[in-house]
């Protein structure tokens, strides 16, 4: 008999190219995650040992139908309290996993079920919500992270396959920074857990059209990345559908960031999808695509430029409303060239920043004034923002230093709502704040 | 570093005889290399303002020499560099005189060692003329490591050091260790004291009169990575060290690469 269960196994099973089936262990439950130590082989005898989701990394592709109720357990097998946040759902605050809204921690060996009615529909992910500090082996420096895909009532699907990448840094360094302090550098980078040559490639046939559903996961760096030969045609980013749809030649994911974009495969041969900036792409991050039937060396293309905006894919600036304008000013505090540096929003650091009540159902804008030298990757938890400049619908943004930048959004979500910068070390000092409403 | 004054003391503090000195470069190492394709000019000013006033052994006294140091760091890997310094002096009565030159390679911990510290090593190799120092040719090889904590940093340079041509060839090691410890007032001041001091031979120390032990209040200016400011007074602490020297370095990183976006 064929159940939703088995039909999401079976439907992972034959559309996921490159992450394992998912296999509920409770019959009670939809879904089950472990999290608990994993020995992770980045590259020929190169291991990490890190967190993960069910024993792989990137974790399991979880298929959700919007708006039907599901059920999850996670179970911490691991040796620290645990969280698990579901990115860029519009969730209540006590299971959209971070424990400034109040969803509980989970603790070692320890369980918990989740029930919740996931919406909306798009390319999410789930990922854990824990502090690191200068421990880069913890919370977002691990492999928890997955793909989550809330699929729409009505799906038009016109491409002949999915493949799912993560893009992560690995064994993390605090070292001096051009600003002075300590920054995060990484040795190893990686497509899903691999570096390039490492594992299997992405095997796809000429003519396919081919949806890439491709996820920043690491926890402090941007990454652009560009598939050599082809130009990718850009149809929904954070999940969500943009008014534009354009072609690109390369992709910028900022940490937390998703981009889905179909590629027409019509260049056979053998190609590398790699990170444009040759540093990072020396420290592995790539992945081969090969197309059935052509063995030749792989080929990568270096671009010769860095080109990406947001506004490309909006329809242009947001219509004048009576939104209440929340100002929002990001500085840094220089505690040391031996030190990481310490964040502020509107001069305090979290959890002694200001929370700042909103009223349910008022629109609000808030407008972003970055005065740092460094770029912040901000995201709103439970709630989707419209970039005012481009109408672009997202749930993070890049917001570049010295820089000003304006979003609005509806508070039709009550609770308690995290703000952060999707950096690890720049939310671990500080720069947290809450708002919140009934 | 000290490294040069060094190399001159143990002409006479190793001899145990005379007190020449020669203070070119005083400066602790870090332990970070210049970075491949960048090349870092420096310029080292140092000037004895109470020092030996006597020629001893016919080399000139340091009292009132301003030396006037250019350090040329070629960056060549990601964790090696080659130093090259042209040493000079200028005293009434002598004008502007070439004291000698060295060449200095460098290696570093590569930062994908993950070690919980910065360490590098450096040998230099150089010549001095004999009216600055009698001992002609030595040799150094120097550990430096250093670690930033919070807004504290830390730095030891345990100095070895060999004459190979001179009075002091016979001598065989001598011990010079550097040392510095700073902290971060603001992000581009810091300010701190620096040690350096010459104890001899090693494992037979000269006696405390005859040590070169010397501090130095020190700040450094943080205001561009492109450039490197370091002030200091010092004080000789033995009859052997010139009493007061001042000192500066000025330094400034060129690029010879152009770093593009996609590099």
């Amino acid at each position: 008999m064929l159940t939703r269960r088995s039909l999401l196994q079976a439907a992972i099973g034959a559309v996921t190219n490159v992450a394992s089936a998912y296999t509920p262990v409770d019959q009670s439950s939809d879904y089950t995650i472990d999290i608990a130590p994993h020995s992770l082989e980045v590259a020929p005898h190169n291991f990490v040992q890190t967190v993960a989701y069910n024993g792989q990394v990137p974790g399991p592709v979880i298929r959700l139908q919007v708006d039907k109720p599901v059920t999850l357990d996670v179970r911490n097998q691991s040796g620290s309290e645990e969280i698990v946040h579901w990115h860029g759902l519009l969730l209540p605050s006590e299971v959209d996993g971070a424990m400034e809204e109040g969803t509980p921690m989970i603790g070692p060996g320890a369980s918990a079920r989740l029930k919740f009615v996931p919406a909306p529909a798009g390319f999410r992910w789930y990922h854990t919500h824990t502090f690191a500090g200068k421990d880069l082996k913890k919370a977002q420096y691990t492999g928890q992270h997955g793909f989550l895909l809330i699929e729409p009532r009505d799906n038009p699907g016109r491409y002949d396959a999915e493949m799912f990448l993560a893009l992560h840094d690995w064994k993390g360094q605090l070292l001096g920074g051009s600003d002075g302090s300590l920054m995060v550098s990484y040795d190893v980078s990686t497509i899903n857990g691999r570096v390039l040559g490492f594992g299997e490639p992405l095997r796809v046939k000429q003519g396919q059209r081919v949806l890439f559903h491709i996820l920043n996961s690491s926890a402090t760096d941007v990454h652009w990345v560009s598939l050599a030969g082809h130009t990718f045609e850009v149809i929904a980013l954070d999940g969500n559908p943009v008014a534009v749809t354009r072609q690109a030649n390369m992709l910028r994911l900022v940490p937390a960031e998703r981009v889905c974009a179909i590629v027409e495969m019509k260049n056979p041969g053998v190609w590398v999808l790699g990170e444009v900036r040759k540093h990072i792409r020396a420290a592995g991050m790539g992945i081969v695509v090969e197309y059935a039937g052509q063995t030749a060396k792989p080929t990568w293309i270096q671009p010769q430029t860095l080109d990406w905006s947001y506004e490309a894919f909006g329809a242009g600036p947001l219509p004048p409303t009576d939104a209440i304008d929340v100002p929002l000013v990001f500085r840094s505090k220089f505690t040391g060239h031996g030190d990481v540096d310490h964040w502020m929003i509107n001069g305090k650091s979290f959890p002694h920043t200001d929370t700042v009540k909103l009223r349910s159902g008022a629109r609000y804008r808030l407008l972003f004034r970055n005065e740092s030298l460094n770029d912040h990757p901000v995201h709103l938890h439970r709630h989707l923002f419209a970039m005012a400049e481009c109408g672009v619908l997202k749930d993070t943004v890049l917001v570049p230093s010295k820089q000003e930048l304006a979003v609005e959004f509806t508070a039709n979500n009550p609770g308690k709502t995290l703000f952060h910068c999707h950096q690890q070390d720049h939310m671990d000092a500080g720069f947290m704040m809450l708002f919140d409403y009934v | 570093m000290y490294r040069l004054s060094f190399l001159i003391l143990l002409s006479g503090a190793v001899s145990l005889t005379a007190l020449a000195q020669g203070n070119y470069e005083i400066q602790v190492y870090g332990s970070d290399t210049v970075s491949p394709g960048s090349t870092m000019l420096e310029l080292h000013s140092n000037f004895t303002a109470n020092g030996q006033r006597a020629v001893v052994d016919g080399v000139y006294p340091t009292f009132h020499q301003e030396h006037e140091t250019i350090e040329i760091t070629q960056g060549i890997t990601d964790w090696s560099e080659v130093g090259f310094y042209i040493f000079t002096s200028e005293q009434n009565g002598h004008g502007v005189q070439w004291v000698g030159d060295h060449i200095r390679p460098r290696v570093r911990v590569p930062d994908s060692w993950h070690w919980p510290i910065g360490f590098s090593i450096s040998t230099e190799i150089g010549y001095q003329r004999p009216v600055y120092s009698p001992d002609t040719w030595t040799w150094e090889i120097r550990p430096i490591i250093d670690k930033a904590i919070d807004r504290w940093y830390f730095a030891v340079n345990p100095a070895l050091e060999r004459t190979w041509h001179g009075p002091d060839a016979r001598h065989g090691l001598g011990f010079a260790p550097a040392a510095k410890v700073s902290y971060d007032f603001t992000q581009k001041i810091s300010g701190g004291i620096e040690y350096y001091g010459d104890y001899g031979r090693f494992f037979a120390w000269d006696p405390l009169h005859d040590q070169q032990q010397q501090f130095f209040v020190v700040t450094d200016l943080n205001v561009s990575p492109q450039w490197e400011f370091n002030f200091g007074v010092g004080l000789g602490a033995t009859a052997s060290t010139d009493r007061l020297i001042v000192k500066g370095i000025i330094g400034r990183r060129f690029s010879w690469r152009r770093q593009r976006e996609i590099d």
